[in-house]
């Protein structure tokens, strides 16, 4: 085995450009199926994250960025009023976009007793905010900006203390949370604010209580109501589609390998048809022959899918290591099992690769190995 | 026979032809006259398409196509005009193809190949690739793999054609040298009239008949 082995990397090192440029093509294919497979699998995982709850937000209407939404305390009252049987509770939140340390994040100011409950924040370390100037901020923020519990954190010129690190759902991965009266006072607002959120019942149906908030004139004149999670919802359906799609693309991706070593390999049994028959001549069979095809295609498609891998692996890991708020790049993973699933299923291409261009070895000609 | 159009054209006509192990023999003609086709023939690299063929007890008639690979491998050596080595292998490399072939190890295939190469001159060359050696070396490695199987008979078509006349030389003297101090049998096709002085059996190949030209 050793000896093909050893005429295989000979051969290849004597054809070194081409050898080259066939593990690079095919090391593309490998870095496009590695990295679609890591996508596919950091979309399943945050899927699976999400905390999707039936909640209600108001905004301004045409309101594109929250940031830019500016409501009062009547159009809650009012949608008390339209739907009181489904609404249980409704209260203000204050939102904006802002840079801080660096780094682009919302900063949310609420009331402290609907932190954990409406809002669904989850305690992961330290305390809720209980004196002045204090914050509880997101995983993702706190990874994002290398803060700790007792971390001072610079906002608008005031500084507060990290009190806790929460556990928020992907909308608000990097977020600081601040009491309701916090906010008023740092921004300056008596009455505004940017967010309207209705808690609803549980037995209630978020969307057919939309749907009657908007049907009253008095919201749908100067509002827009959202499920609080329509955009999760939405962003969890068009997931399953890019599974599908990218395991479409996956197979599609590796399919590519056949028709790499095919080319690879048919252009070689074209342009050097006279060693191979050379090679008949003095008694090699068709099948050592082929075996010596086979052992090149699985050296290129090794070398390639390495190459691929370890291309992979560092961009994945240099996109993990950048400071970002982008959740995919965080949850990009190149796990073991789907390294080895590409590695089989690329071998196994490239033995069809083989099988399908060395079919020409059947009609060899001793002939083309003698002068002629 | 073969078609040229729909003309049918014979390139060897039915020939009696025997060889004893341990000969030289010489196959001398015109261009186009059958030499090569004889020693193709011979060496089971084609067929005939009719009469009969029998090499060392083998009907190569009727072979199958992995019948004549093994007789190939087994029974003959072969020396073309244009070397045929295999550029990225060095030369003790192309030597042991053939033992290579046969499921020989490694081991013993370049001790082997190695004491065949130092037969034929090329001691210090054995690690040079066939762009590194001149036509006269890369000849004499050819040589080298032919016999580097012991067999029966080392077929040459034309093996100083491409050579000057000093190199030419040294190949003919090289086969006459290892079939006389080693017995090795060879059939050679040439236009060289050196060797057909120093052949022992000799013959005109024309219009694919073969005449005798000197008895051994």
């Amino acid at each position: 085995m050793w000896i093909l082995g050893y005429f295989t990397f000979k051969d290849l090192l004597y054809d070194r450009l081409r050898s080259l440029l066939t593990i690079l093509s095919l090391a593309v294919v490998v870095v496009s199926y590695l990295l679609l497979t890591s996508l596919a699998q950091a979309l399943v995982t945050l899927s699976r994250q999400a905390h999707v709850t039936n909640n209600l937000l108001i905004l301004s209407a045409n309101t594109i960025d929250p940031m830019d939404s500016s409501l009062d305390e009547g159009v809650l009252q009012t949608a008390l009023k339209i739907a009181p049987e489904q609404i249980q509770l409704a209260f203000p939140i204050l939102f904006r976009h802002l840079t801080i340390a660096g780094q682009i994040m919302q900063v949310r100011a609420v009331a402290l007793e609907e932190m954990s409950t409406s809002v669904g924040l989850t305690l992961v370390q330290g305390d809720w905010p209980g004196g002045n100037r204090q914050v509880v901020v997101s995983e993702g923020a706190a990874s994002l900006a290398s803060w700790k519990i007792d971390s001072t954190v610079n906002i608008y010129g005031t500084d507060f203390q990290v009190s806790g690190l929460v556990r928020v759902d992907e909308n608000a991965f990097g977020s600081v949370w601040m009491t309701y009266p916090e906010g008023q006072q740092l921004f300056g607002t008596k009455r505004g604010f940017q967010v309207g959120y209705l808690s609803l019942v549980p037995s209630a149906d978020p969307e057919s209580v939309r749907t009657r908030l908007l049907a009253d004139p008095r919201i749908s004149s100067g509002y827009s109501v959202f499920l609080e999670h329509a955009f999760t919802n939405g962003y969890n359906q068009s997931n399953s589609n890019l599974l599908t799609l990218s395991g479409i693309m996956v197979l599609v991706s590796l399919l590519v390998v056949t028709f790499g070593i095919y080319n690879a390999i048919s252009l070689s049994l074209a342009e050097r048809n006279h060693e191979i028959s050379q090679l008949y001549v003095i008694g090699f069979t068709l099948n050592k022959l082929r075996g010596f095809l086979m052992a090149r295609a699985m050296a290129l498609t090794l070398a390639a899918y390495s190459l691929g891998w370890l291309v992979s692996l560092l961009f994945i890991n240099h996109q993990r290591l950048q400071p970002s708020v982008d959740l995919i790049f965080q949850a990009l993973r190149l796990t073991p099992s789907s390294s080895l699933f590409g590695l089989g299923l690329a071998l196994v291409f490239a033995f069809l690769g083989v099988w399908l261009s060395s079919r020409r070895l059947m009609v060899l000609n001793p002939l083309t190995g003698s002068d002629r | 026979m073969y078609l040229r159009g729909n003309e049918e054209v014979i390139a060897l006509h039915e020939e009696y032809l025997s060889v004893s192990q341990g000969e030289f023999i010489v196959i001398m003609g015109p261009s186009g006259g059958g030499k090569s086709t004889l020693l193709h023939l011979l060496g089971g690299i084609d067929r005939p398409t009719r009469g009969q063929l029998h090499v060392n007890g083998v009907d190569l008639v009727s072979a199958s196509d992995a019948d004549l690979t093994r007789f190939r491998r087994d029974n003959i050596g072969f020396v073309f005009q244009f070397y045929n080595l295999l550029p990225s292998l060095n030369a003790l490399d192309n030597v042991i193809l053939p033992l290579l072939a046969r499921g020989l190890c490694w081991k013993d295939s370049r001790q082997r190949g190695s004491t065949m190469l130092e037969q034929v001159g090329l001691t210090n060359r054995q690690k040079h690739t066939p762009g590194q050696l001149s036509g006269g070396e890369q000849q004499r490695v050819a040589i080298a793999r032919a016999m580097v199987v012991e067999p029966c008979v080392i077929l040459a078509d034309e093996p100083t054609g491409d050579l000057d006349s000093t190199s030419a030389g040294s190949i003919i003297s090289l086969m006459l040298d290892l079939n006389q101090r080693l017995g090795v049998t060879f059939i050679v096709a040439t236009h060289n009239p050196d060797l057909l002085k120093q052949a022992g059996r000799a013959y005109q190949l024309v219009d694919g008949r073969l005449n005798m030209l000197q008895a051994g």
